[in-house]
């Protein structure tokens, strides 16, 4: 008796032809991306997406071409970060219209289109199951969104990652192994244990890890003009990977993010250690893998 | 999933695929050596994993509304009122994702309905881009 794979094509259900049609659209789509750069860390809170938000700026201050693409589906939180509110989806000549900010930082989030007073919730014919399908369409709907925006000519797209550790494996898998990777962490253990995992999940995929950014090193105080600790220093946990910066919280910049500003505070520590930081991971990612460590 | 004639040890052919009812498709195949048809009846869990993929059930097969935003749009502007898409339109819009199709077509519609078009063309389309800025 023939087995499955004595057996060409599918018999008819399109299904494996419709999932491979979606691949080659985002496979062509993503022709014009010079650099995939997914931005993440496993643990939730530590400032992925504002430091995603600033590092793109700073790459594009730089002369980059960037755009962003809010991969968390359920807290997409670039739209408010960018200041790109209640923008319509416009299908244009060659694709879907990439939305561009202020910068000009190309900007897809389901924030743009969906008020955050509502939840994102599929519909479904199976009630009551959704940890069964949930996260298949999850990705699925990153994959429609990558498959149809006309990305164009980019240096640099940048994924901004939902948490979890396993959340990090998953999108490396799923995005493929030419996306590196730069996690997030805070200067506490309890956040680089988390972002420790993500570090030993992403040693099963072939995917490069450029290293990690220390994000809320600190905070500047406009009363000393110091930056102070805000954590506990701790070095304690060793994530193995080459630490690429870190960036002191500013509670101008929180309050500038909460607006949507984008030109906010670019005289002050926060904005000098982004600046630094887009140099490195440039230098970083146009340069030949290397192991080394903190 | 593929279906294998036992006897002839042929795979059989899809031949139709009925739209979801209550969460169920129902899967005709045929052995094209014997005749020999089957269906498969699948449940609501299968069914909705499937279509998870992003993909339609049968070559023709029927999906139901994948926007995950339904109730949302309920609650809009009912700007669609009288607002026609001609084909070139229609056409653009198939390139939004299906599961924000609708919002799409709500905000253009909007667009228009706002700007005293009583159509949407490409024109539109572009019009609606400079305004917004992109």
């Amino acid at each position: 008796m023939k087995s499955y794979y004595d057996i060409a094509g599918d018999g008819g259900s399109r299904i494996i032809e419709q999932v491979g049609a979606m691949q080659a659209a985002i496979g062509e789509r993503l022709a014009g991306v010079k650099h995939r750069l997914a931005i993440g860390s496993g643990k939730g809170g530590v400032g992925k997406s504002t430091l995603t938000r600033q590092l793109a700026t700073a790459l594009r201050q730089r002369g980059n071409a960037c755009a962003i693409l809010d991969a968390d589906i359920n807290g997409p939180t670039q739209a408010r970060l960018s200041g790109l509110h209640d923008l319509p989806l416009l299908p244009g000549a060659e694709g879907v219209v990439l939305p561009k900010d202020a910068n000009g930082v190309g900007v897809v989030s389901l924030g743009s289109w969906v008020p955050e007073s509502e939840a994102v919730s599929f519909d479904s014919v199976s009630a009551g199951d959704s940890h069964t399908w949930r996260a298949t369409r999850e990705f699925t709907a990153v994959a429609e969104l990558l498959g149809s925006i006309d990305w164009g000519q980019l240096d640099y797209l940048l994924f901004d990652l939902p948490p979890g550790a396993e959340r990090t494996f998953q999108f490396a898998e799923f995005l493929g192994s030419t996306t590196s990777f730069l996690l997030v962490t805070v200067p506490s253990d309890l956040a680089r244990g988390v972002v420790s995992r993500s570090v030993a999940a992403l040693r099963e995929t072939p995917n490069r890890v450029l290293g990690f950014v220390e994000n809320m090193d600190g905070y500047w105080c406009d009363e000393c003009h110091d930056v102070r600790p805000l954590f506990p220093r701790s070095d304690r946990i060793d994530l193995g990977i080459p630490k690429l910066g870190s960036v002191p919280f500013d509670p101008e910049l929180a309050a500038a993010c909460d607006r949507g500003e984008l030109a906010v505070g670019k005289d002050r520590p926060w904005w000098a250690a982004v600046e630094k930081l887009a140099l490195t991971v440039e230098e970083t990612i146009e340069s030949k893998p290397a192991e080394s460590t903190e | 999933m593929k279906f294998l004639c036992v006897p002839c040890d042929k795979p059989m052919r899809l031949l139709e695929a009925t739209p979801p009812d209550r969460g169920s498709v129902s899967l005709v195949y045929s052995c094209d050596d014997c005749g020999y048809e089957m269906a498969m009846l699948t449940n609501p869990q299968e069914t909705q994993v499937v279509t998870s993929l992003g993909v339609k059930i049968g070559a023709d097969g029927e999906s139901e509304s994948k926007c995950p935003f339904t109730g949302m749009l309920s609650e809009m502007d009912p700007a669609s009122d009288g607002i026609r898409w001609t084909a070139e339109a229609q056409e653009r819009l198939s390139t939004v994702p299906e599961f924000v199709r609708p919002m799409a077509r709500t905000g253009i519609e909007k667009y228009a309905k706002d700007n005293g078009y009583a159509e949407v063309d490409a024109k539109v389309l572009d019009a609606a881009r400079s305004h917004f800025g992109m």
